[in-house]
């Protein structure tokens, strides 16, 4: 799974719930599976922003 | 014409007179034809029948002597200087009474100046015909030259003009030096060979410098088998030769004309410390992207997530609304809540009394209240 797939199932799940016709048992269903995938895309936003940092910090250390 | 040898047992021996006589009468079997060369040492004396001037060949040197008809120089009024370039029409000859070559002249013609810009734009249409000046062949110049060729004259002023140029844009440019002839008859073949060397070595531009001159000193720069060089080059080729107001044929070839040698190095090399210095904006954007990028779907993120649990635990406090009012309305139907608000209920025999008309005075009753009951007797029924 890729992130922005991660991120529109994430949205879609909260449109879903929003539109308030989702029956509780599978609201709740929803709701943890929703939960992973917020944490897959948070794990891989901080990944994204180590390595944002390292990058920042290489091209510090390269400046002539 | 029968020359007489004297033969002193067997060999044959001429006098000077008879072999001048002999050479003299091959020579005038030859043709007649236009000799091409610079006047000096120009003689002429009134007591002379023949006026003489030495023709010499500019470009490697040789010389020749000439002779002509006194009457016939003057009626051309050519008042010829020396080293004024001539075309003499005549054959050769031997001044018999001397033993000396030289050409007679039977006509002369200044070829001067005129001339030669003549022929160099009788060259310069037929090349064009031939598509060597056009606009669609021009090359662009690479961004990053690996390493740039030079021809250039040797100890030349055009050499050092062209590699400060390069060295104060581009400090670590590589620059191959090719050191020749800029000026003589043996320039324009030695340009090409240096052309032709370069590119051997492997150069992504060459840059053709010579300083400014006379226009004689230019000409080998117009030669043709030069500027074909430099129109084939394989790689793109700058030409800075003379000064702005010359334009020798090699500039038209060439894929960019640059004014001066230093003009041509600024154009061959890119400015390092713009370069560095858009580099380095061109990676801070990068960043500030990345940051930005990363931001967004941050928020994005953490939005959706504050959402996530919104629409469920609103459905779990409704639901547990929605079951207390239930609840309420299951304990509000039970006959004890009626009964703790001051009702009672009353049973005659077992069954709840629901009218007035199942009961009679004197009979007994039970009454049940919220905490208890007690035992009862009609006195009356209304």
């Amino acid at each position: 799974m890729t992130f922005e797939e991660a991120q529109r199932e994430l949205e879609e799940i909260v449109q879903r719930l929003e539109s308030g016709e989702t029956p509780l048992d599978e609201a709740l269903k929803l709701w943890e599976r929703g939960e992973e995938l917020y944490r897959f895309c948070k794990e891989r936003l901080d990944a994204a922003e180590g390595k944002i940092e390292e990058l920042a910090s290489r091209a510090e250390s390269a400046k002539p | 014409m029968k020359v007489e040898a004297i033969e002193y047992g067997d060999r044959k021996v001429y006098s000077v007179g008879a072999f001048n006589r002999g050479v003299s009468s091959w020579l005038a079997r030859l043709p007649t034809v236009w000799v091409e060369g610079e006047v000096t040492e120009l003689r002429r004396s009134a007591r002379w029948a023949s006026v003489f001037f030495t023709l010499k060949d500019p470009q490697d040197g040789s010389c020749l002597g000439v002779s002509m008809a006194r009457g016939q120089f003057d009626a051309l009024r050519l008042e010829l200087a020396d080293g004024a370039r001539v075309h003499v029409y005549g054959r050769p000859e031997l001044y018999e009474a001397r033993g000396e070559f030289r050409l007679r002249a039977l006509s002369l013609e200044r070829f001067g100046l005129g001339d030669h810009l003549a022929a160099l734009e009788r060259l310069k249409t037929k090349l064009a015909g031939e598509g060597l000046f056009a606009a669609e062949r021009k090359r662009s110049l690479p961004l990053l030259p690996a390493r740039i060729g030079l021809v250039t004259g040797n100890d030349a002023a055009a050499k050092r003009d062209v590699l400060t140029a390069i060295t104060t844009r581009f400090p670590p440019a590589n620059v191959l030096v090719a050191e020749t002839y800029v000026q003589g008859p043996r320039a324009a073949g030695a340009v090409v060979d240096a052309l032709r060397a370069l590119c051997r070595e492997g150069v992504d531009v060459v840059v053709v410098a010579r300083g400014g001159g006379s226009f004689e000193d230019l000409l080998p720069f117009s030669d043709e088998r030069l500027v074909r060089a430099v129109a084939d080059c394989p790689v793109p080729v700058v030409s800075a030769v003379g000064h702005e107001q010359d334009t020798p044929l090699c500039d038209l070839a060439a894929d960019v004309r640059a004014s001066t040698p230093s003009v041509a190095g600024r154009l061959v090399v890119p400015d390092l410390a713009q370069l560095l210095e858009r580099l380095g904006r061109a990676r801070a954007g990068l960043e500030r992207g990345a940051r930005r990028g990363l931001e967004r779907e941050r928020r994005r993120s953490d939005g959706a997530h504050e959402r996530l649990g919104r629409a469920p635990r609103l459905l779990v406090e409704r639901g547990r609304a929605k079951l207390e009012h239930s609840a309420g309305r299951l304990r509000a139907l039970s006959p004890k809540a009626t009964l703790e608000r001051g009702y009672a209920i009353v049973r005659a025999e077992e069954s709840i009394v629901r009218s007035s008309k199942a009961l009679e005075p004197g009979e007994r009753v039970e009454v049940e209240l919220a905490d208890g009951g007690f035992g009862a007797r009609v006195e009356e029924i209304q």
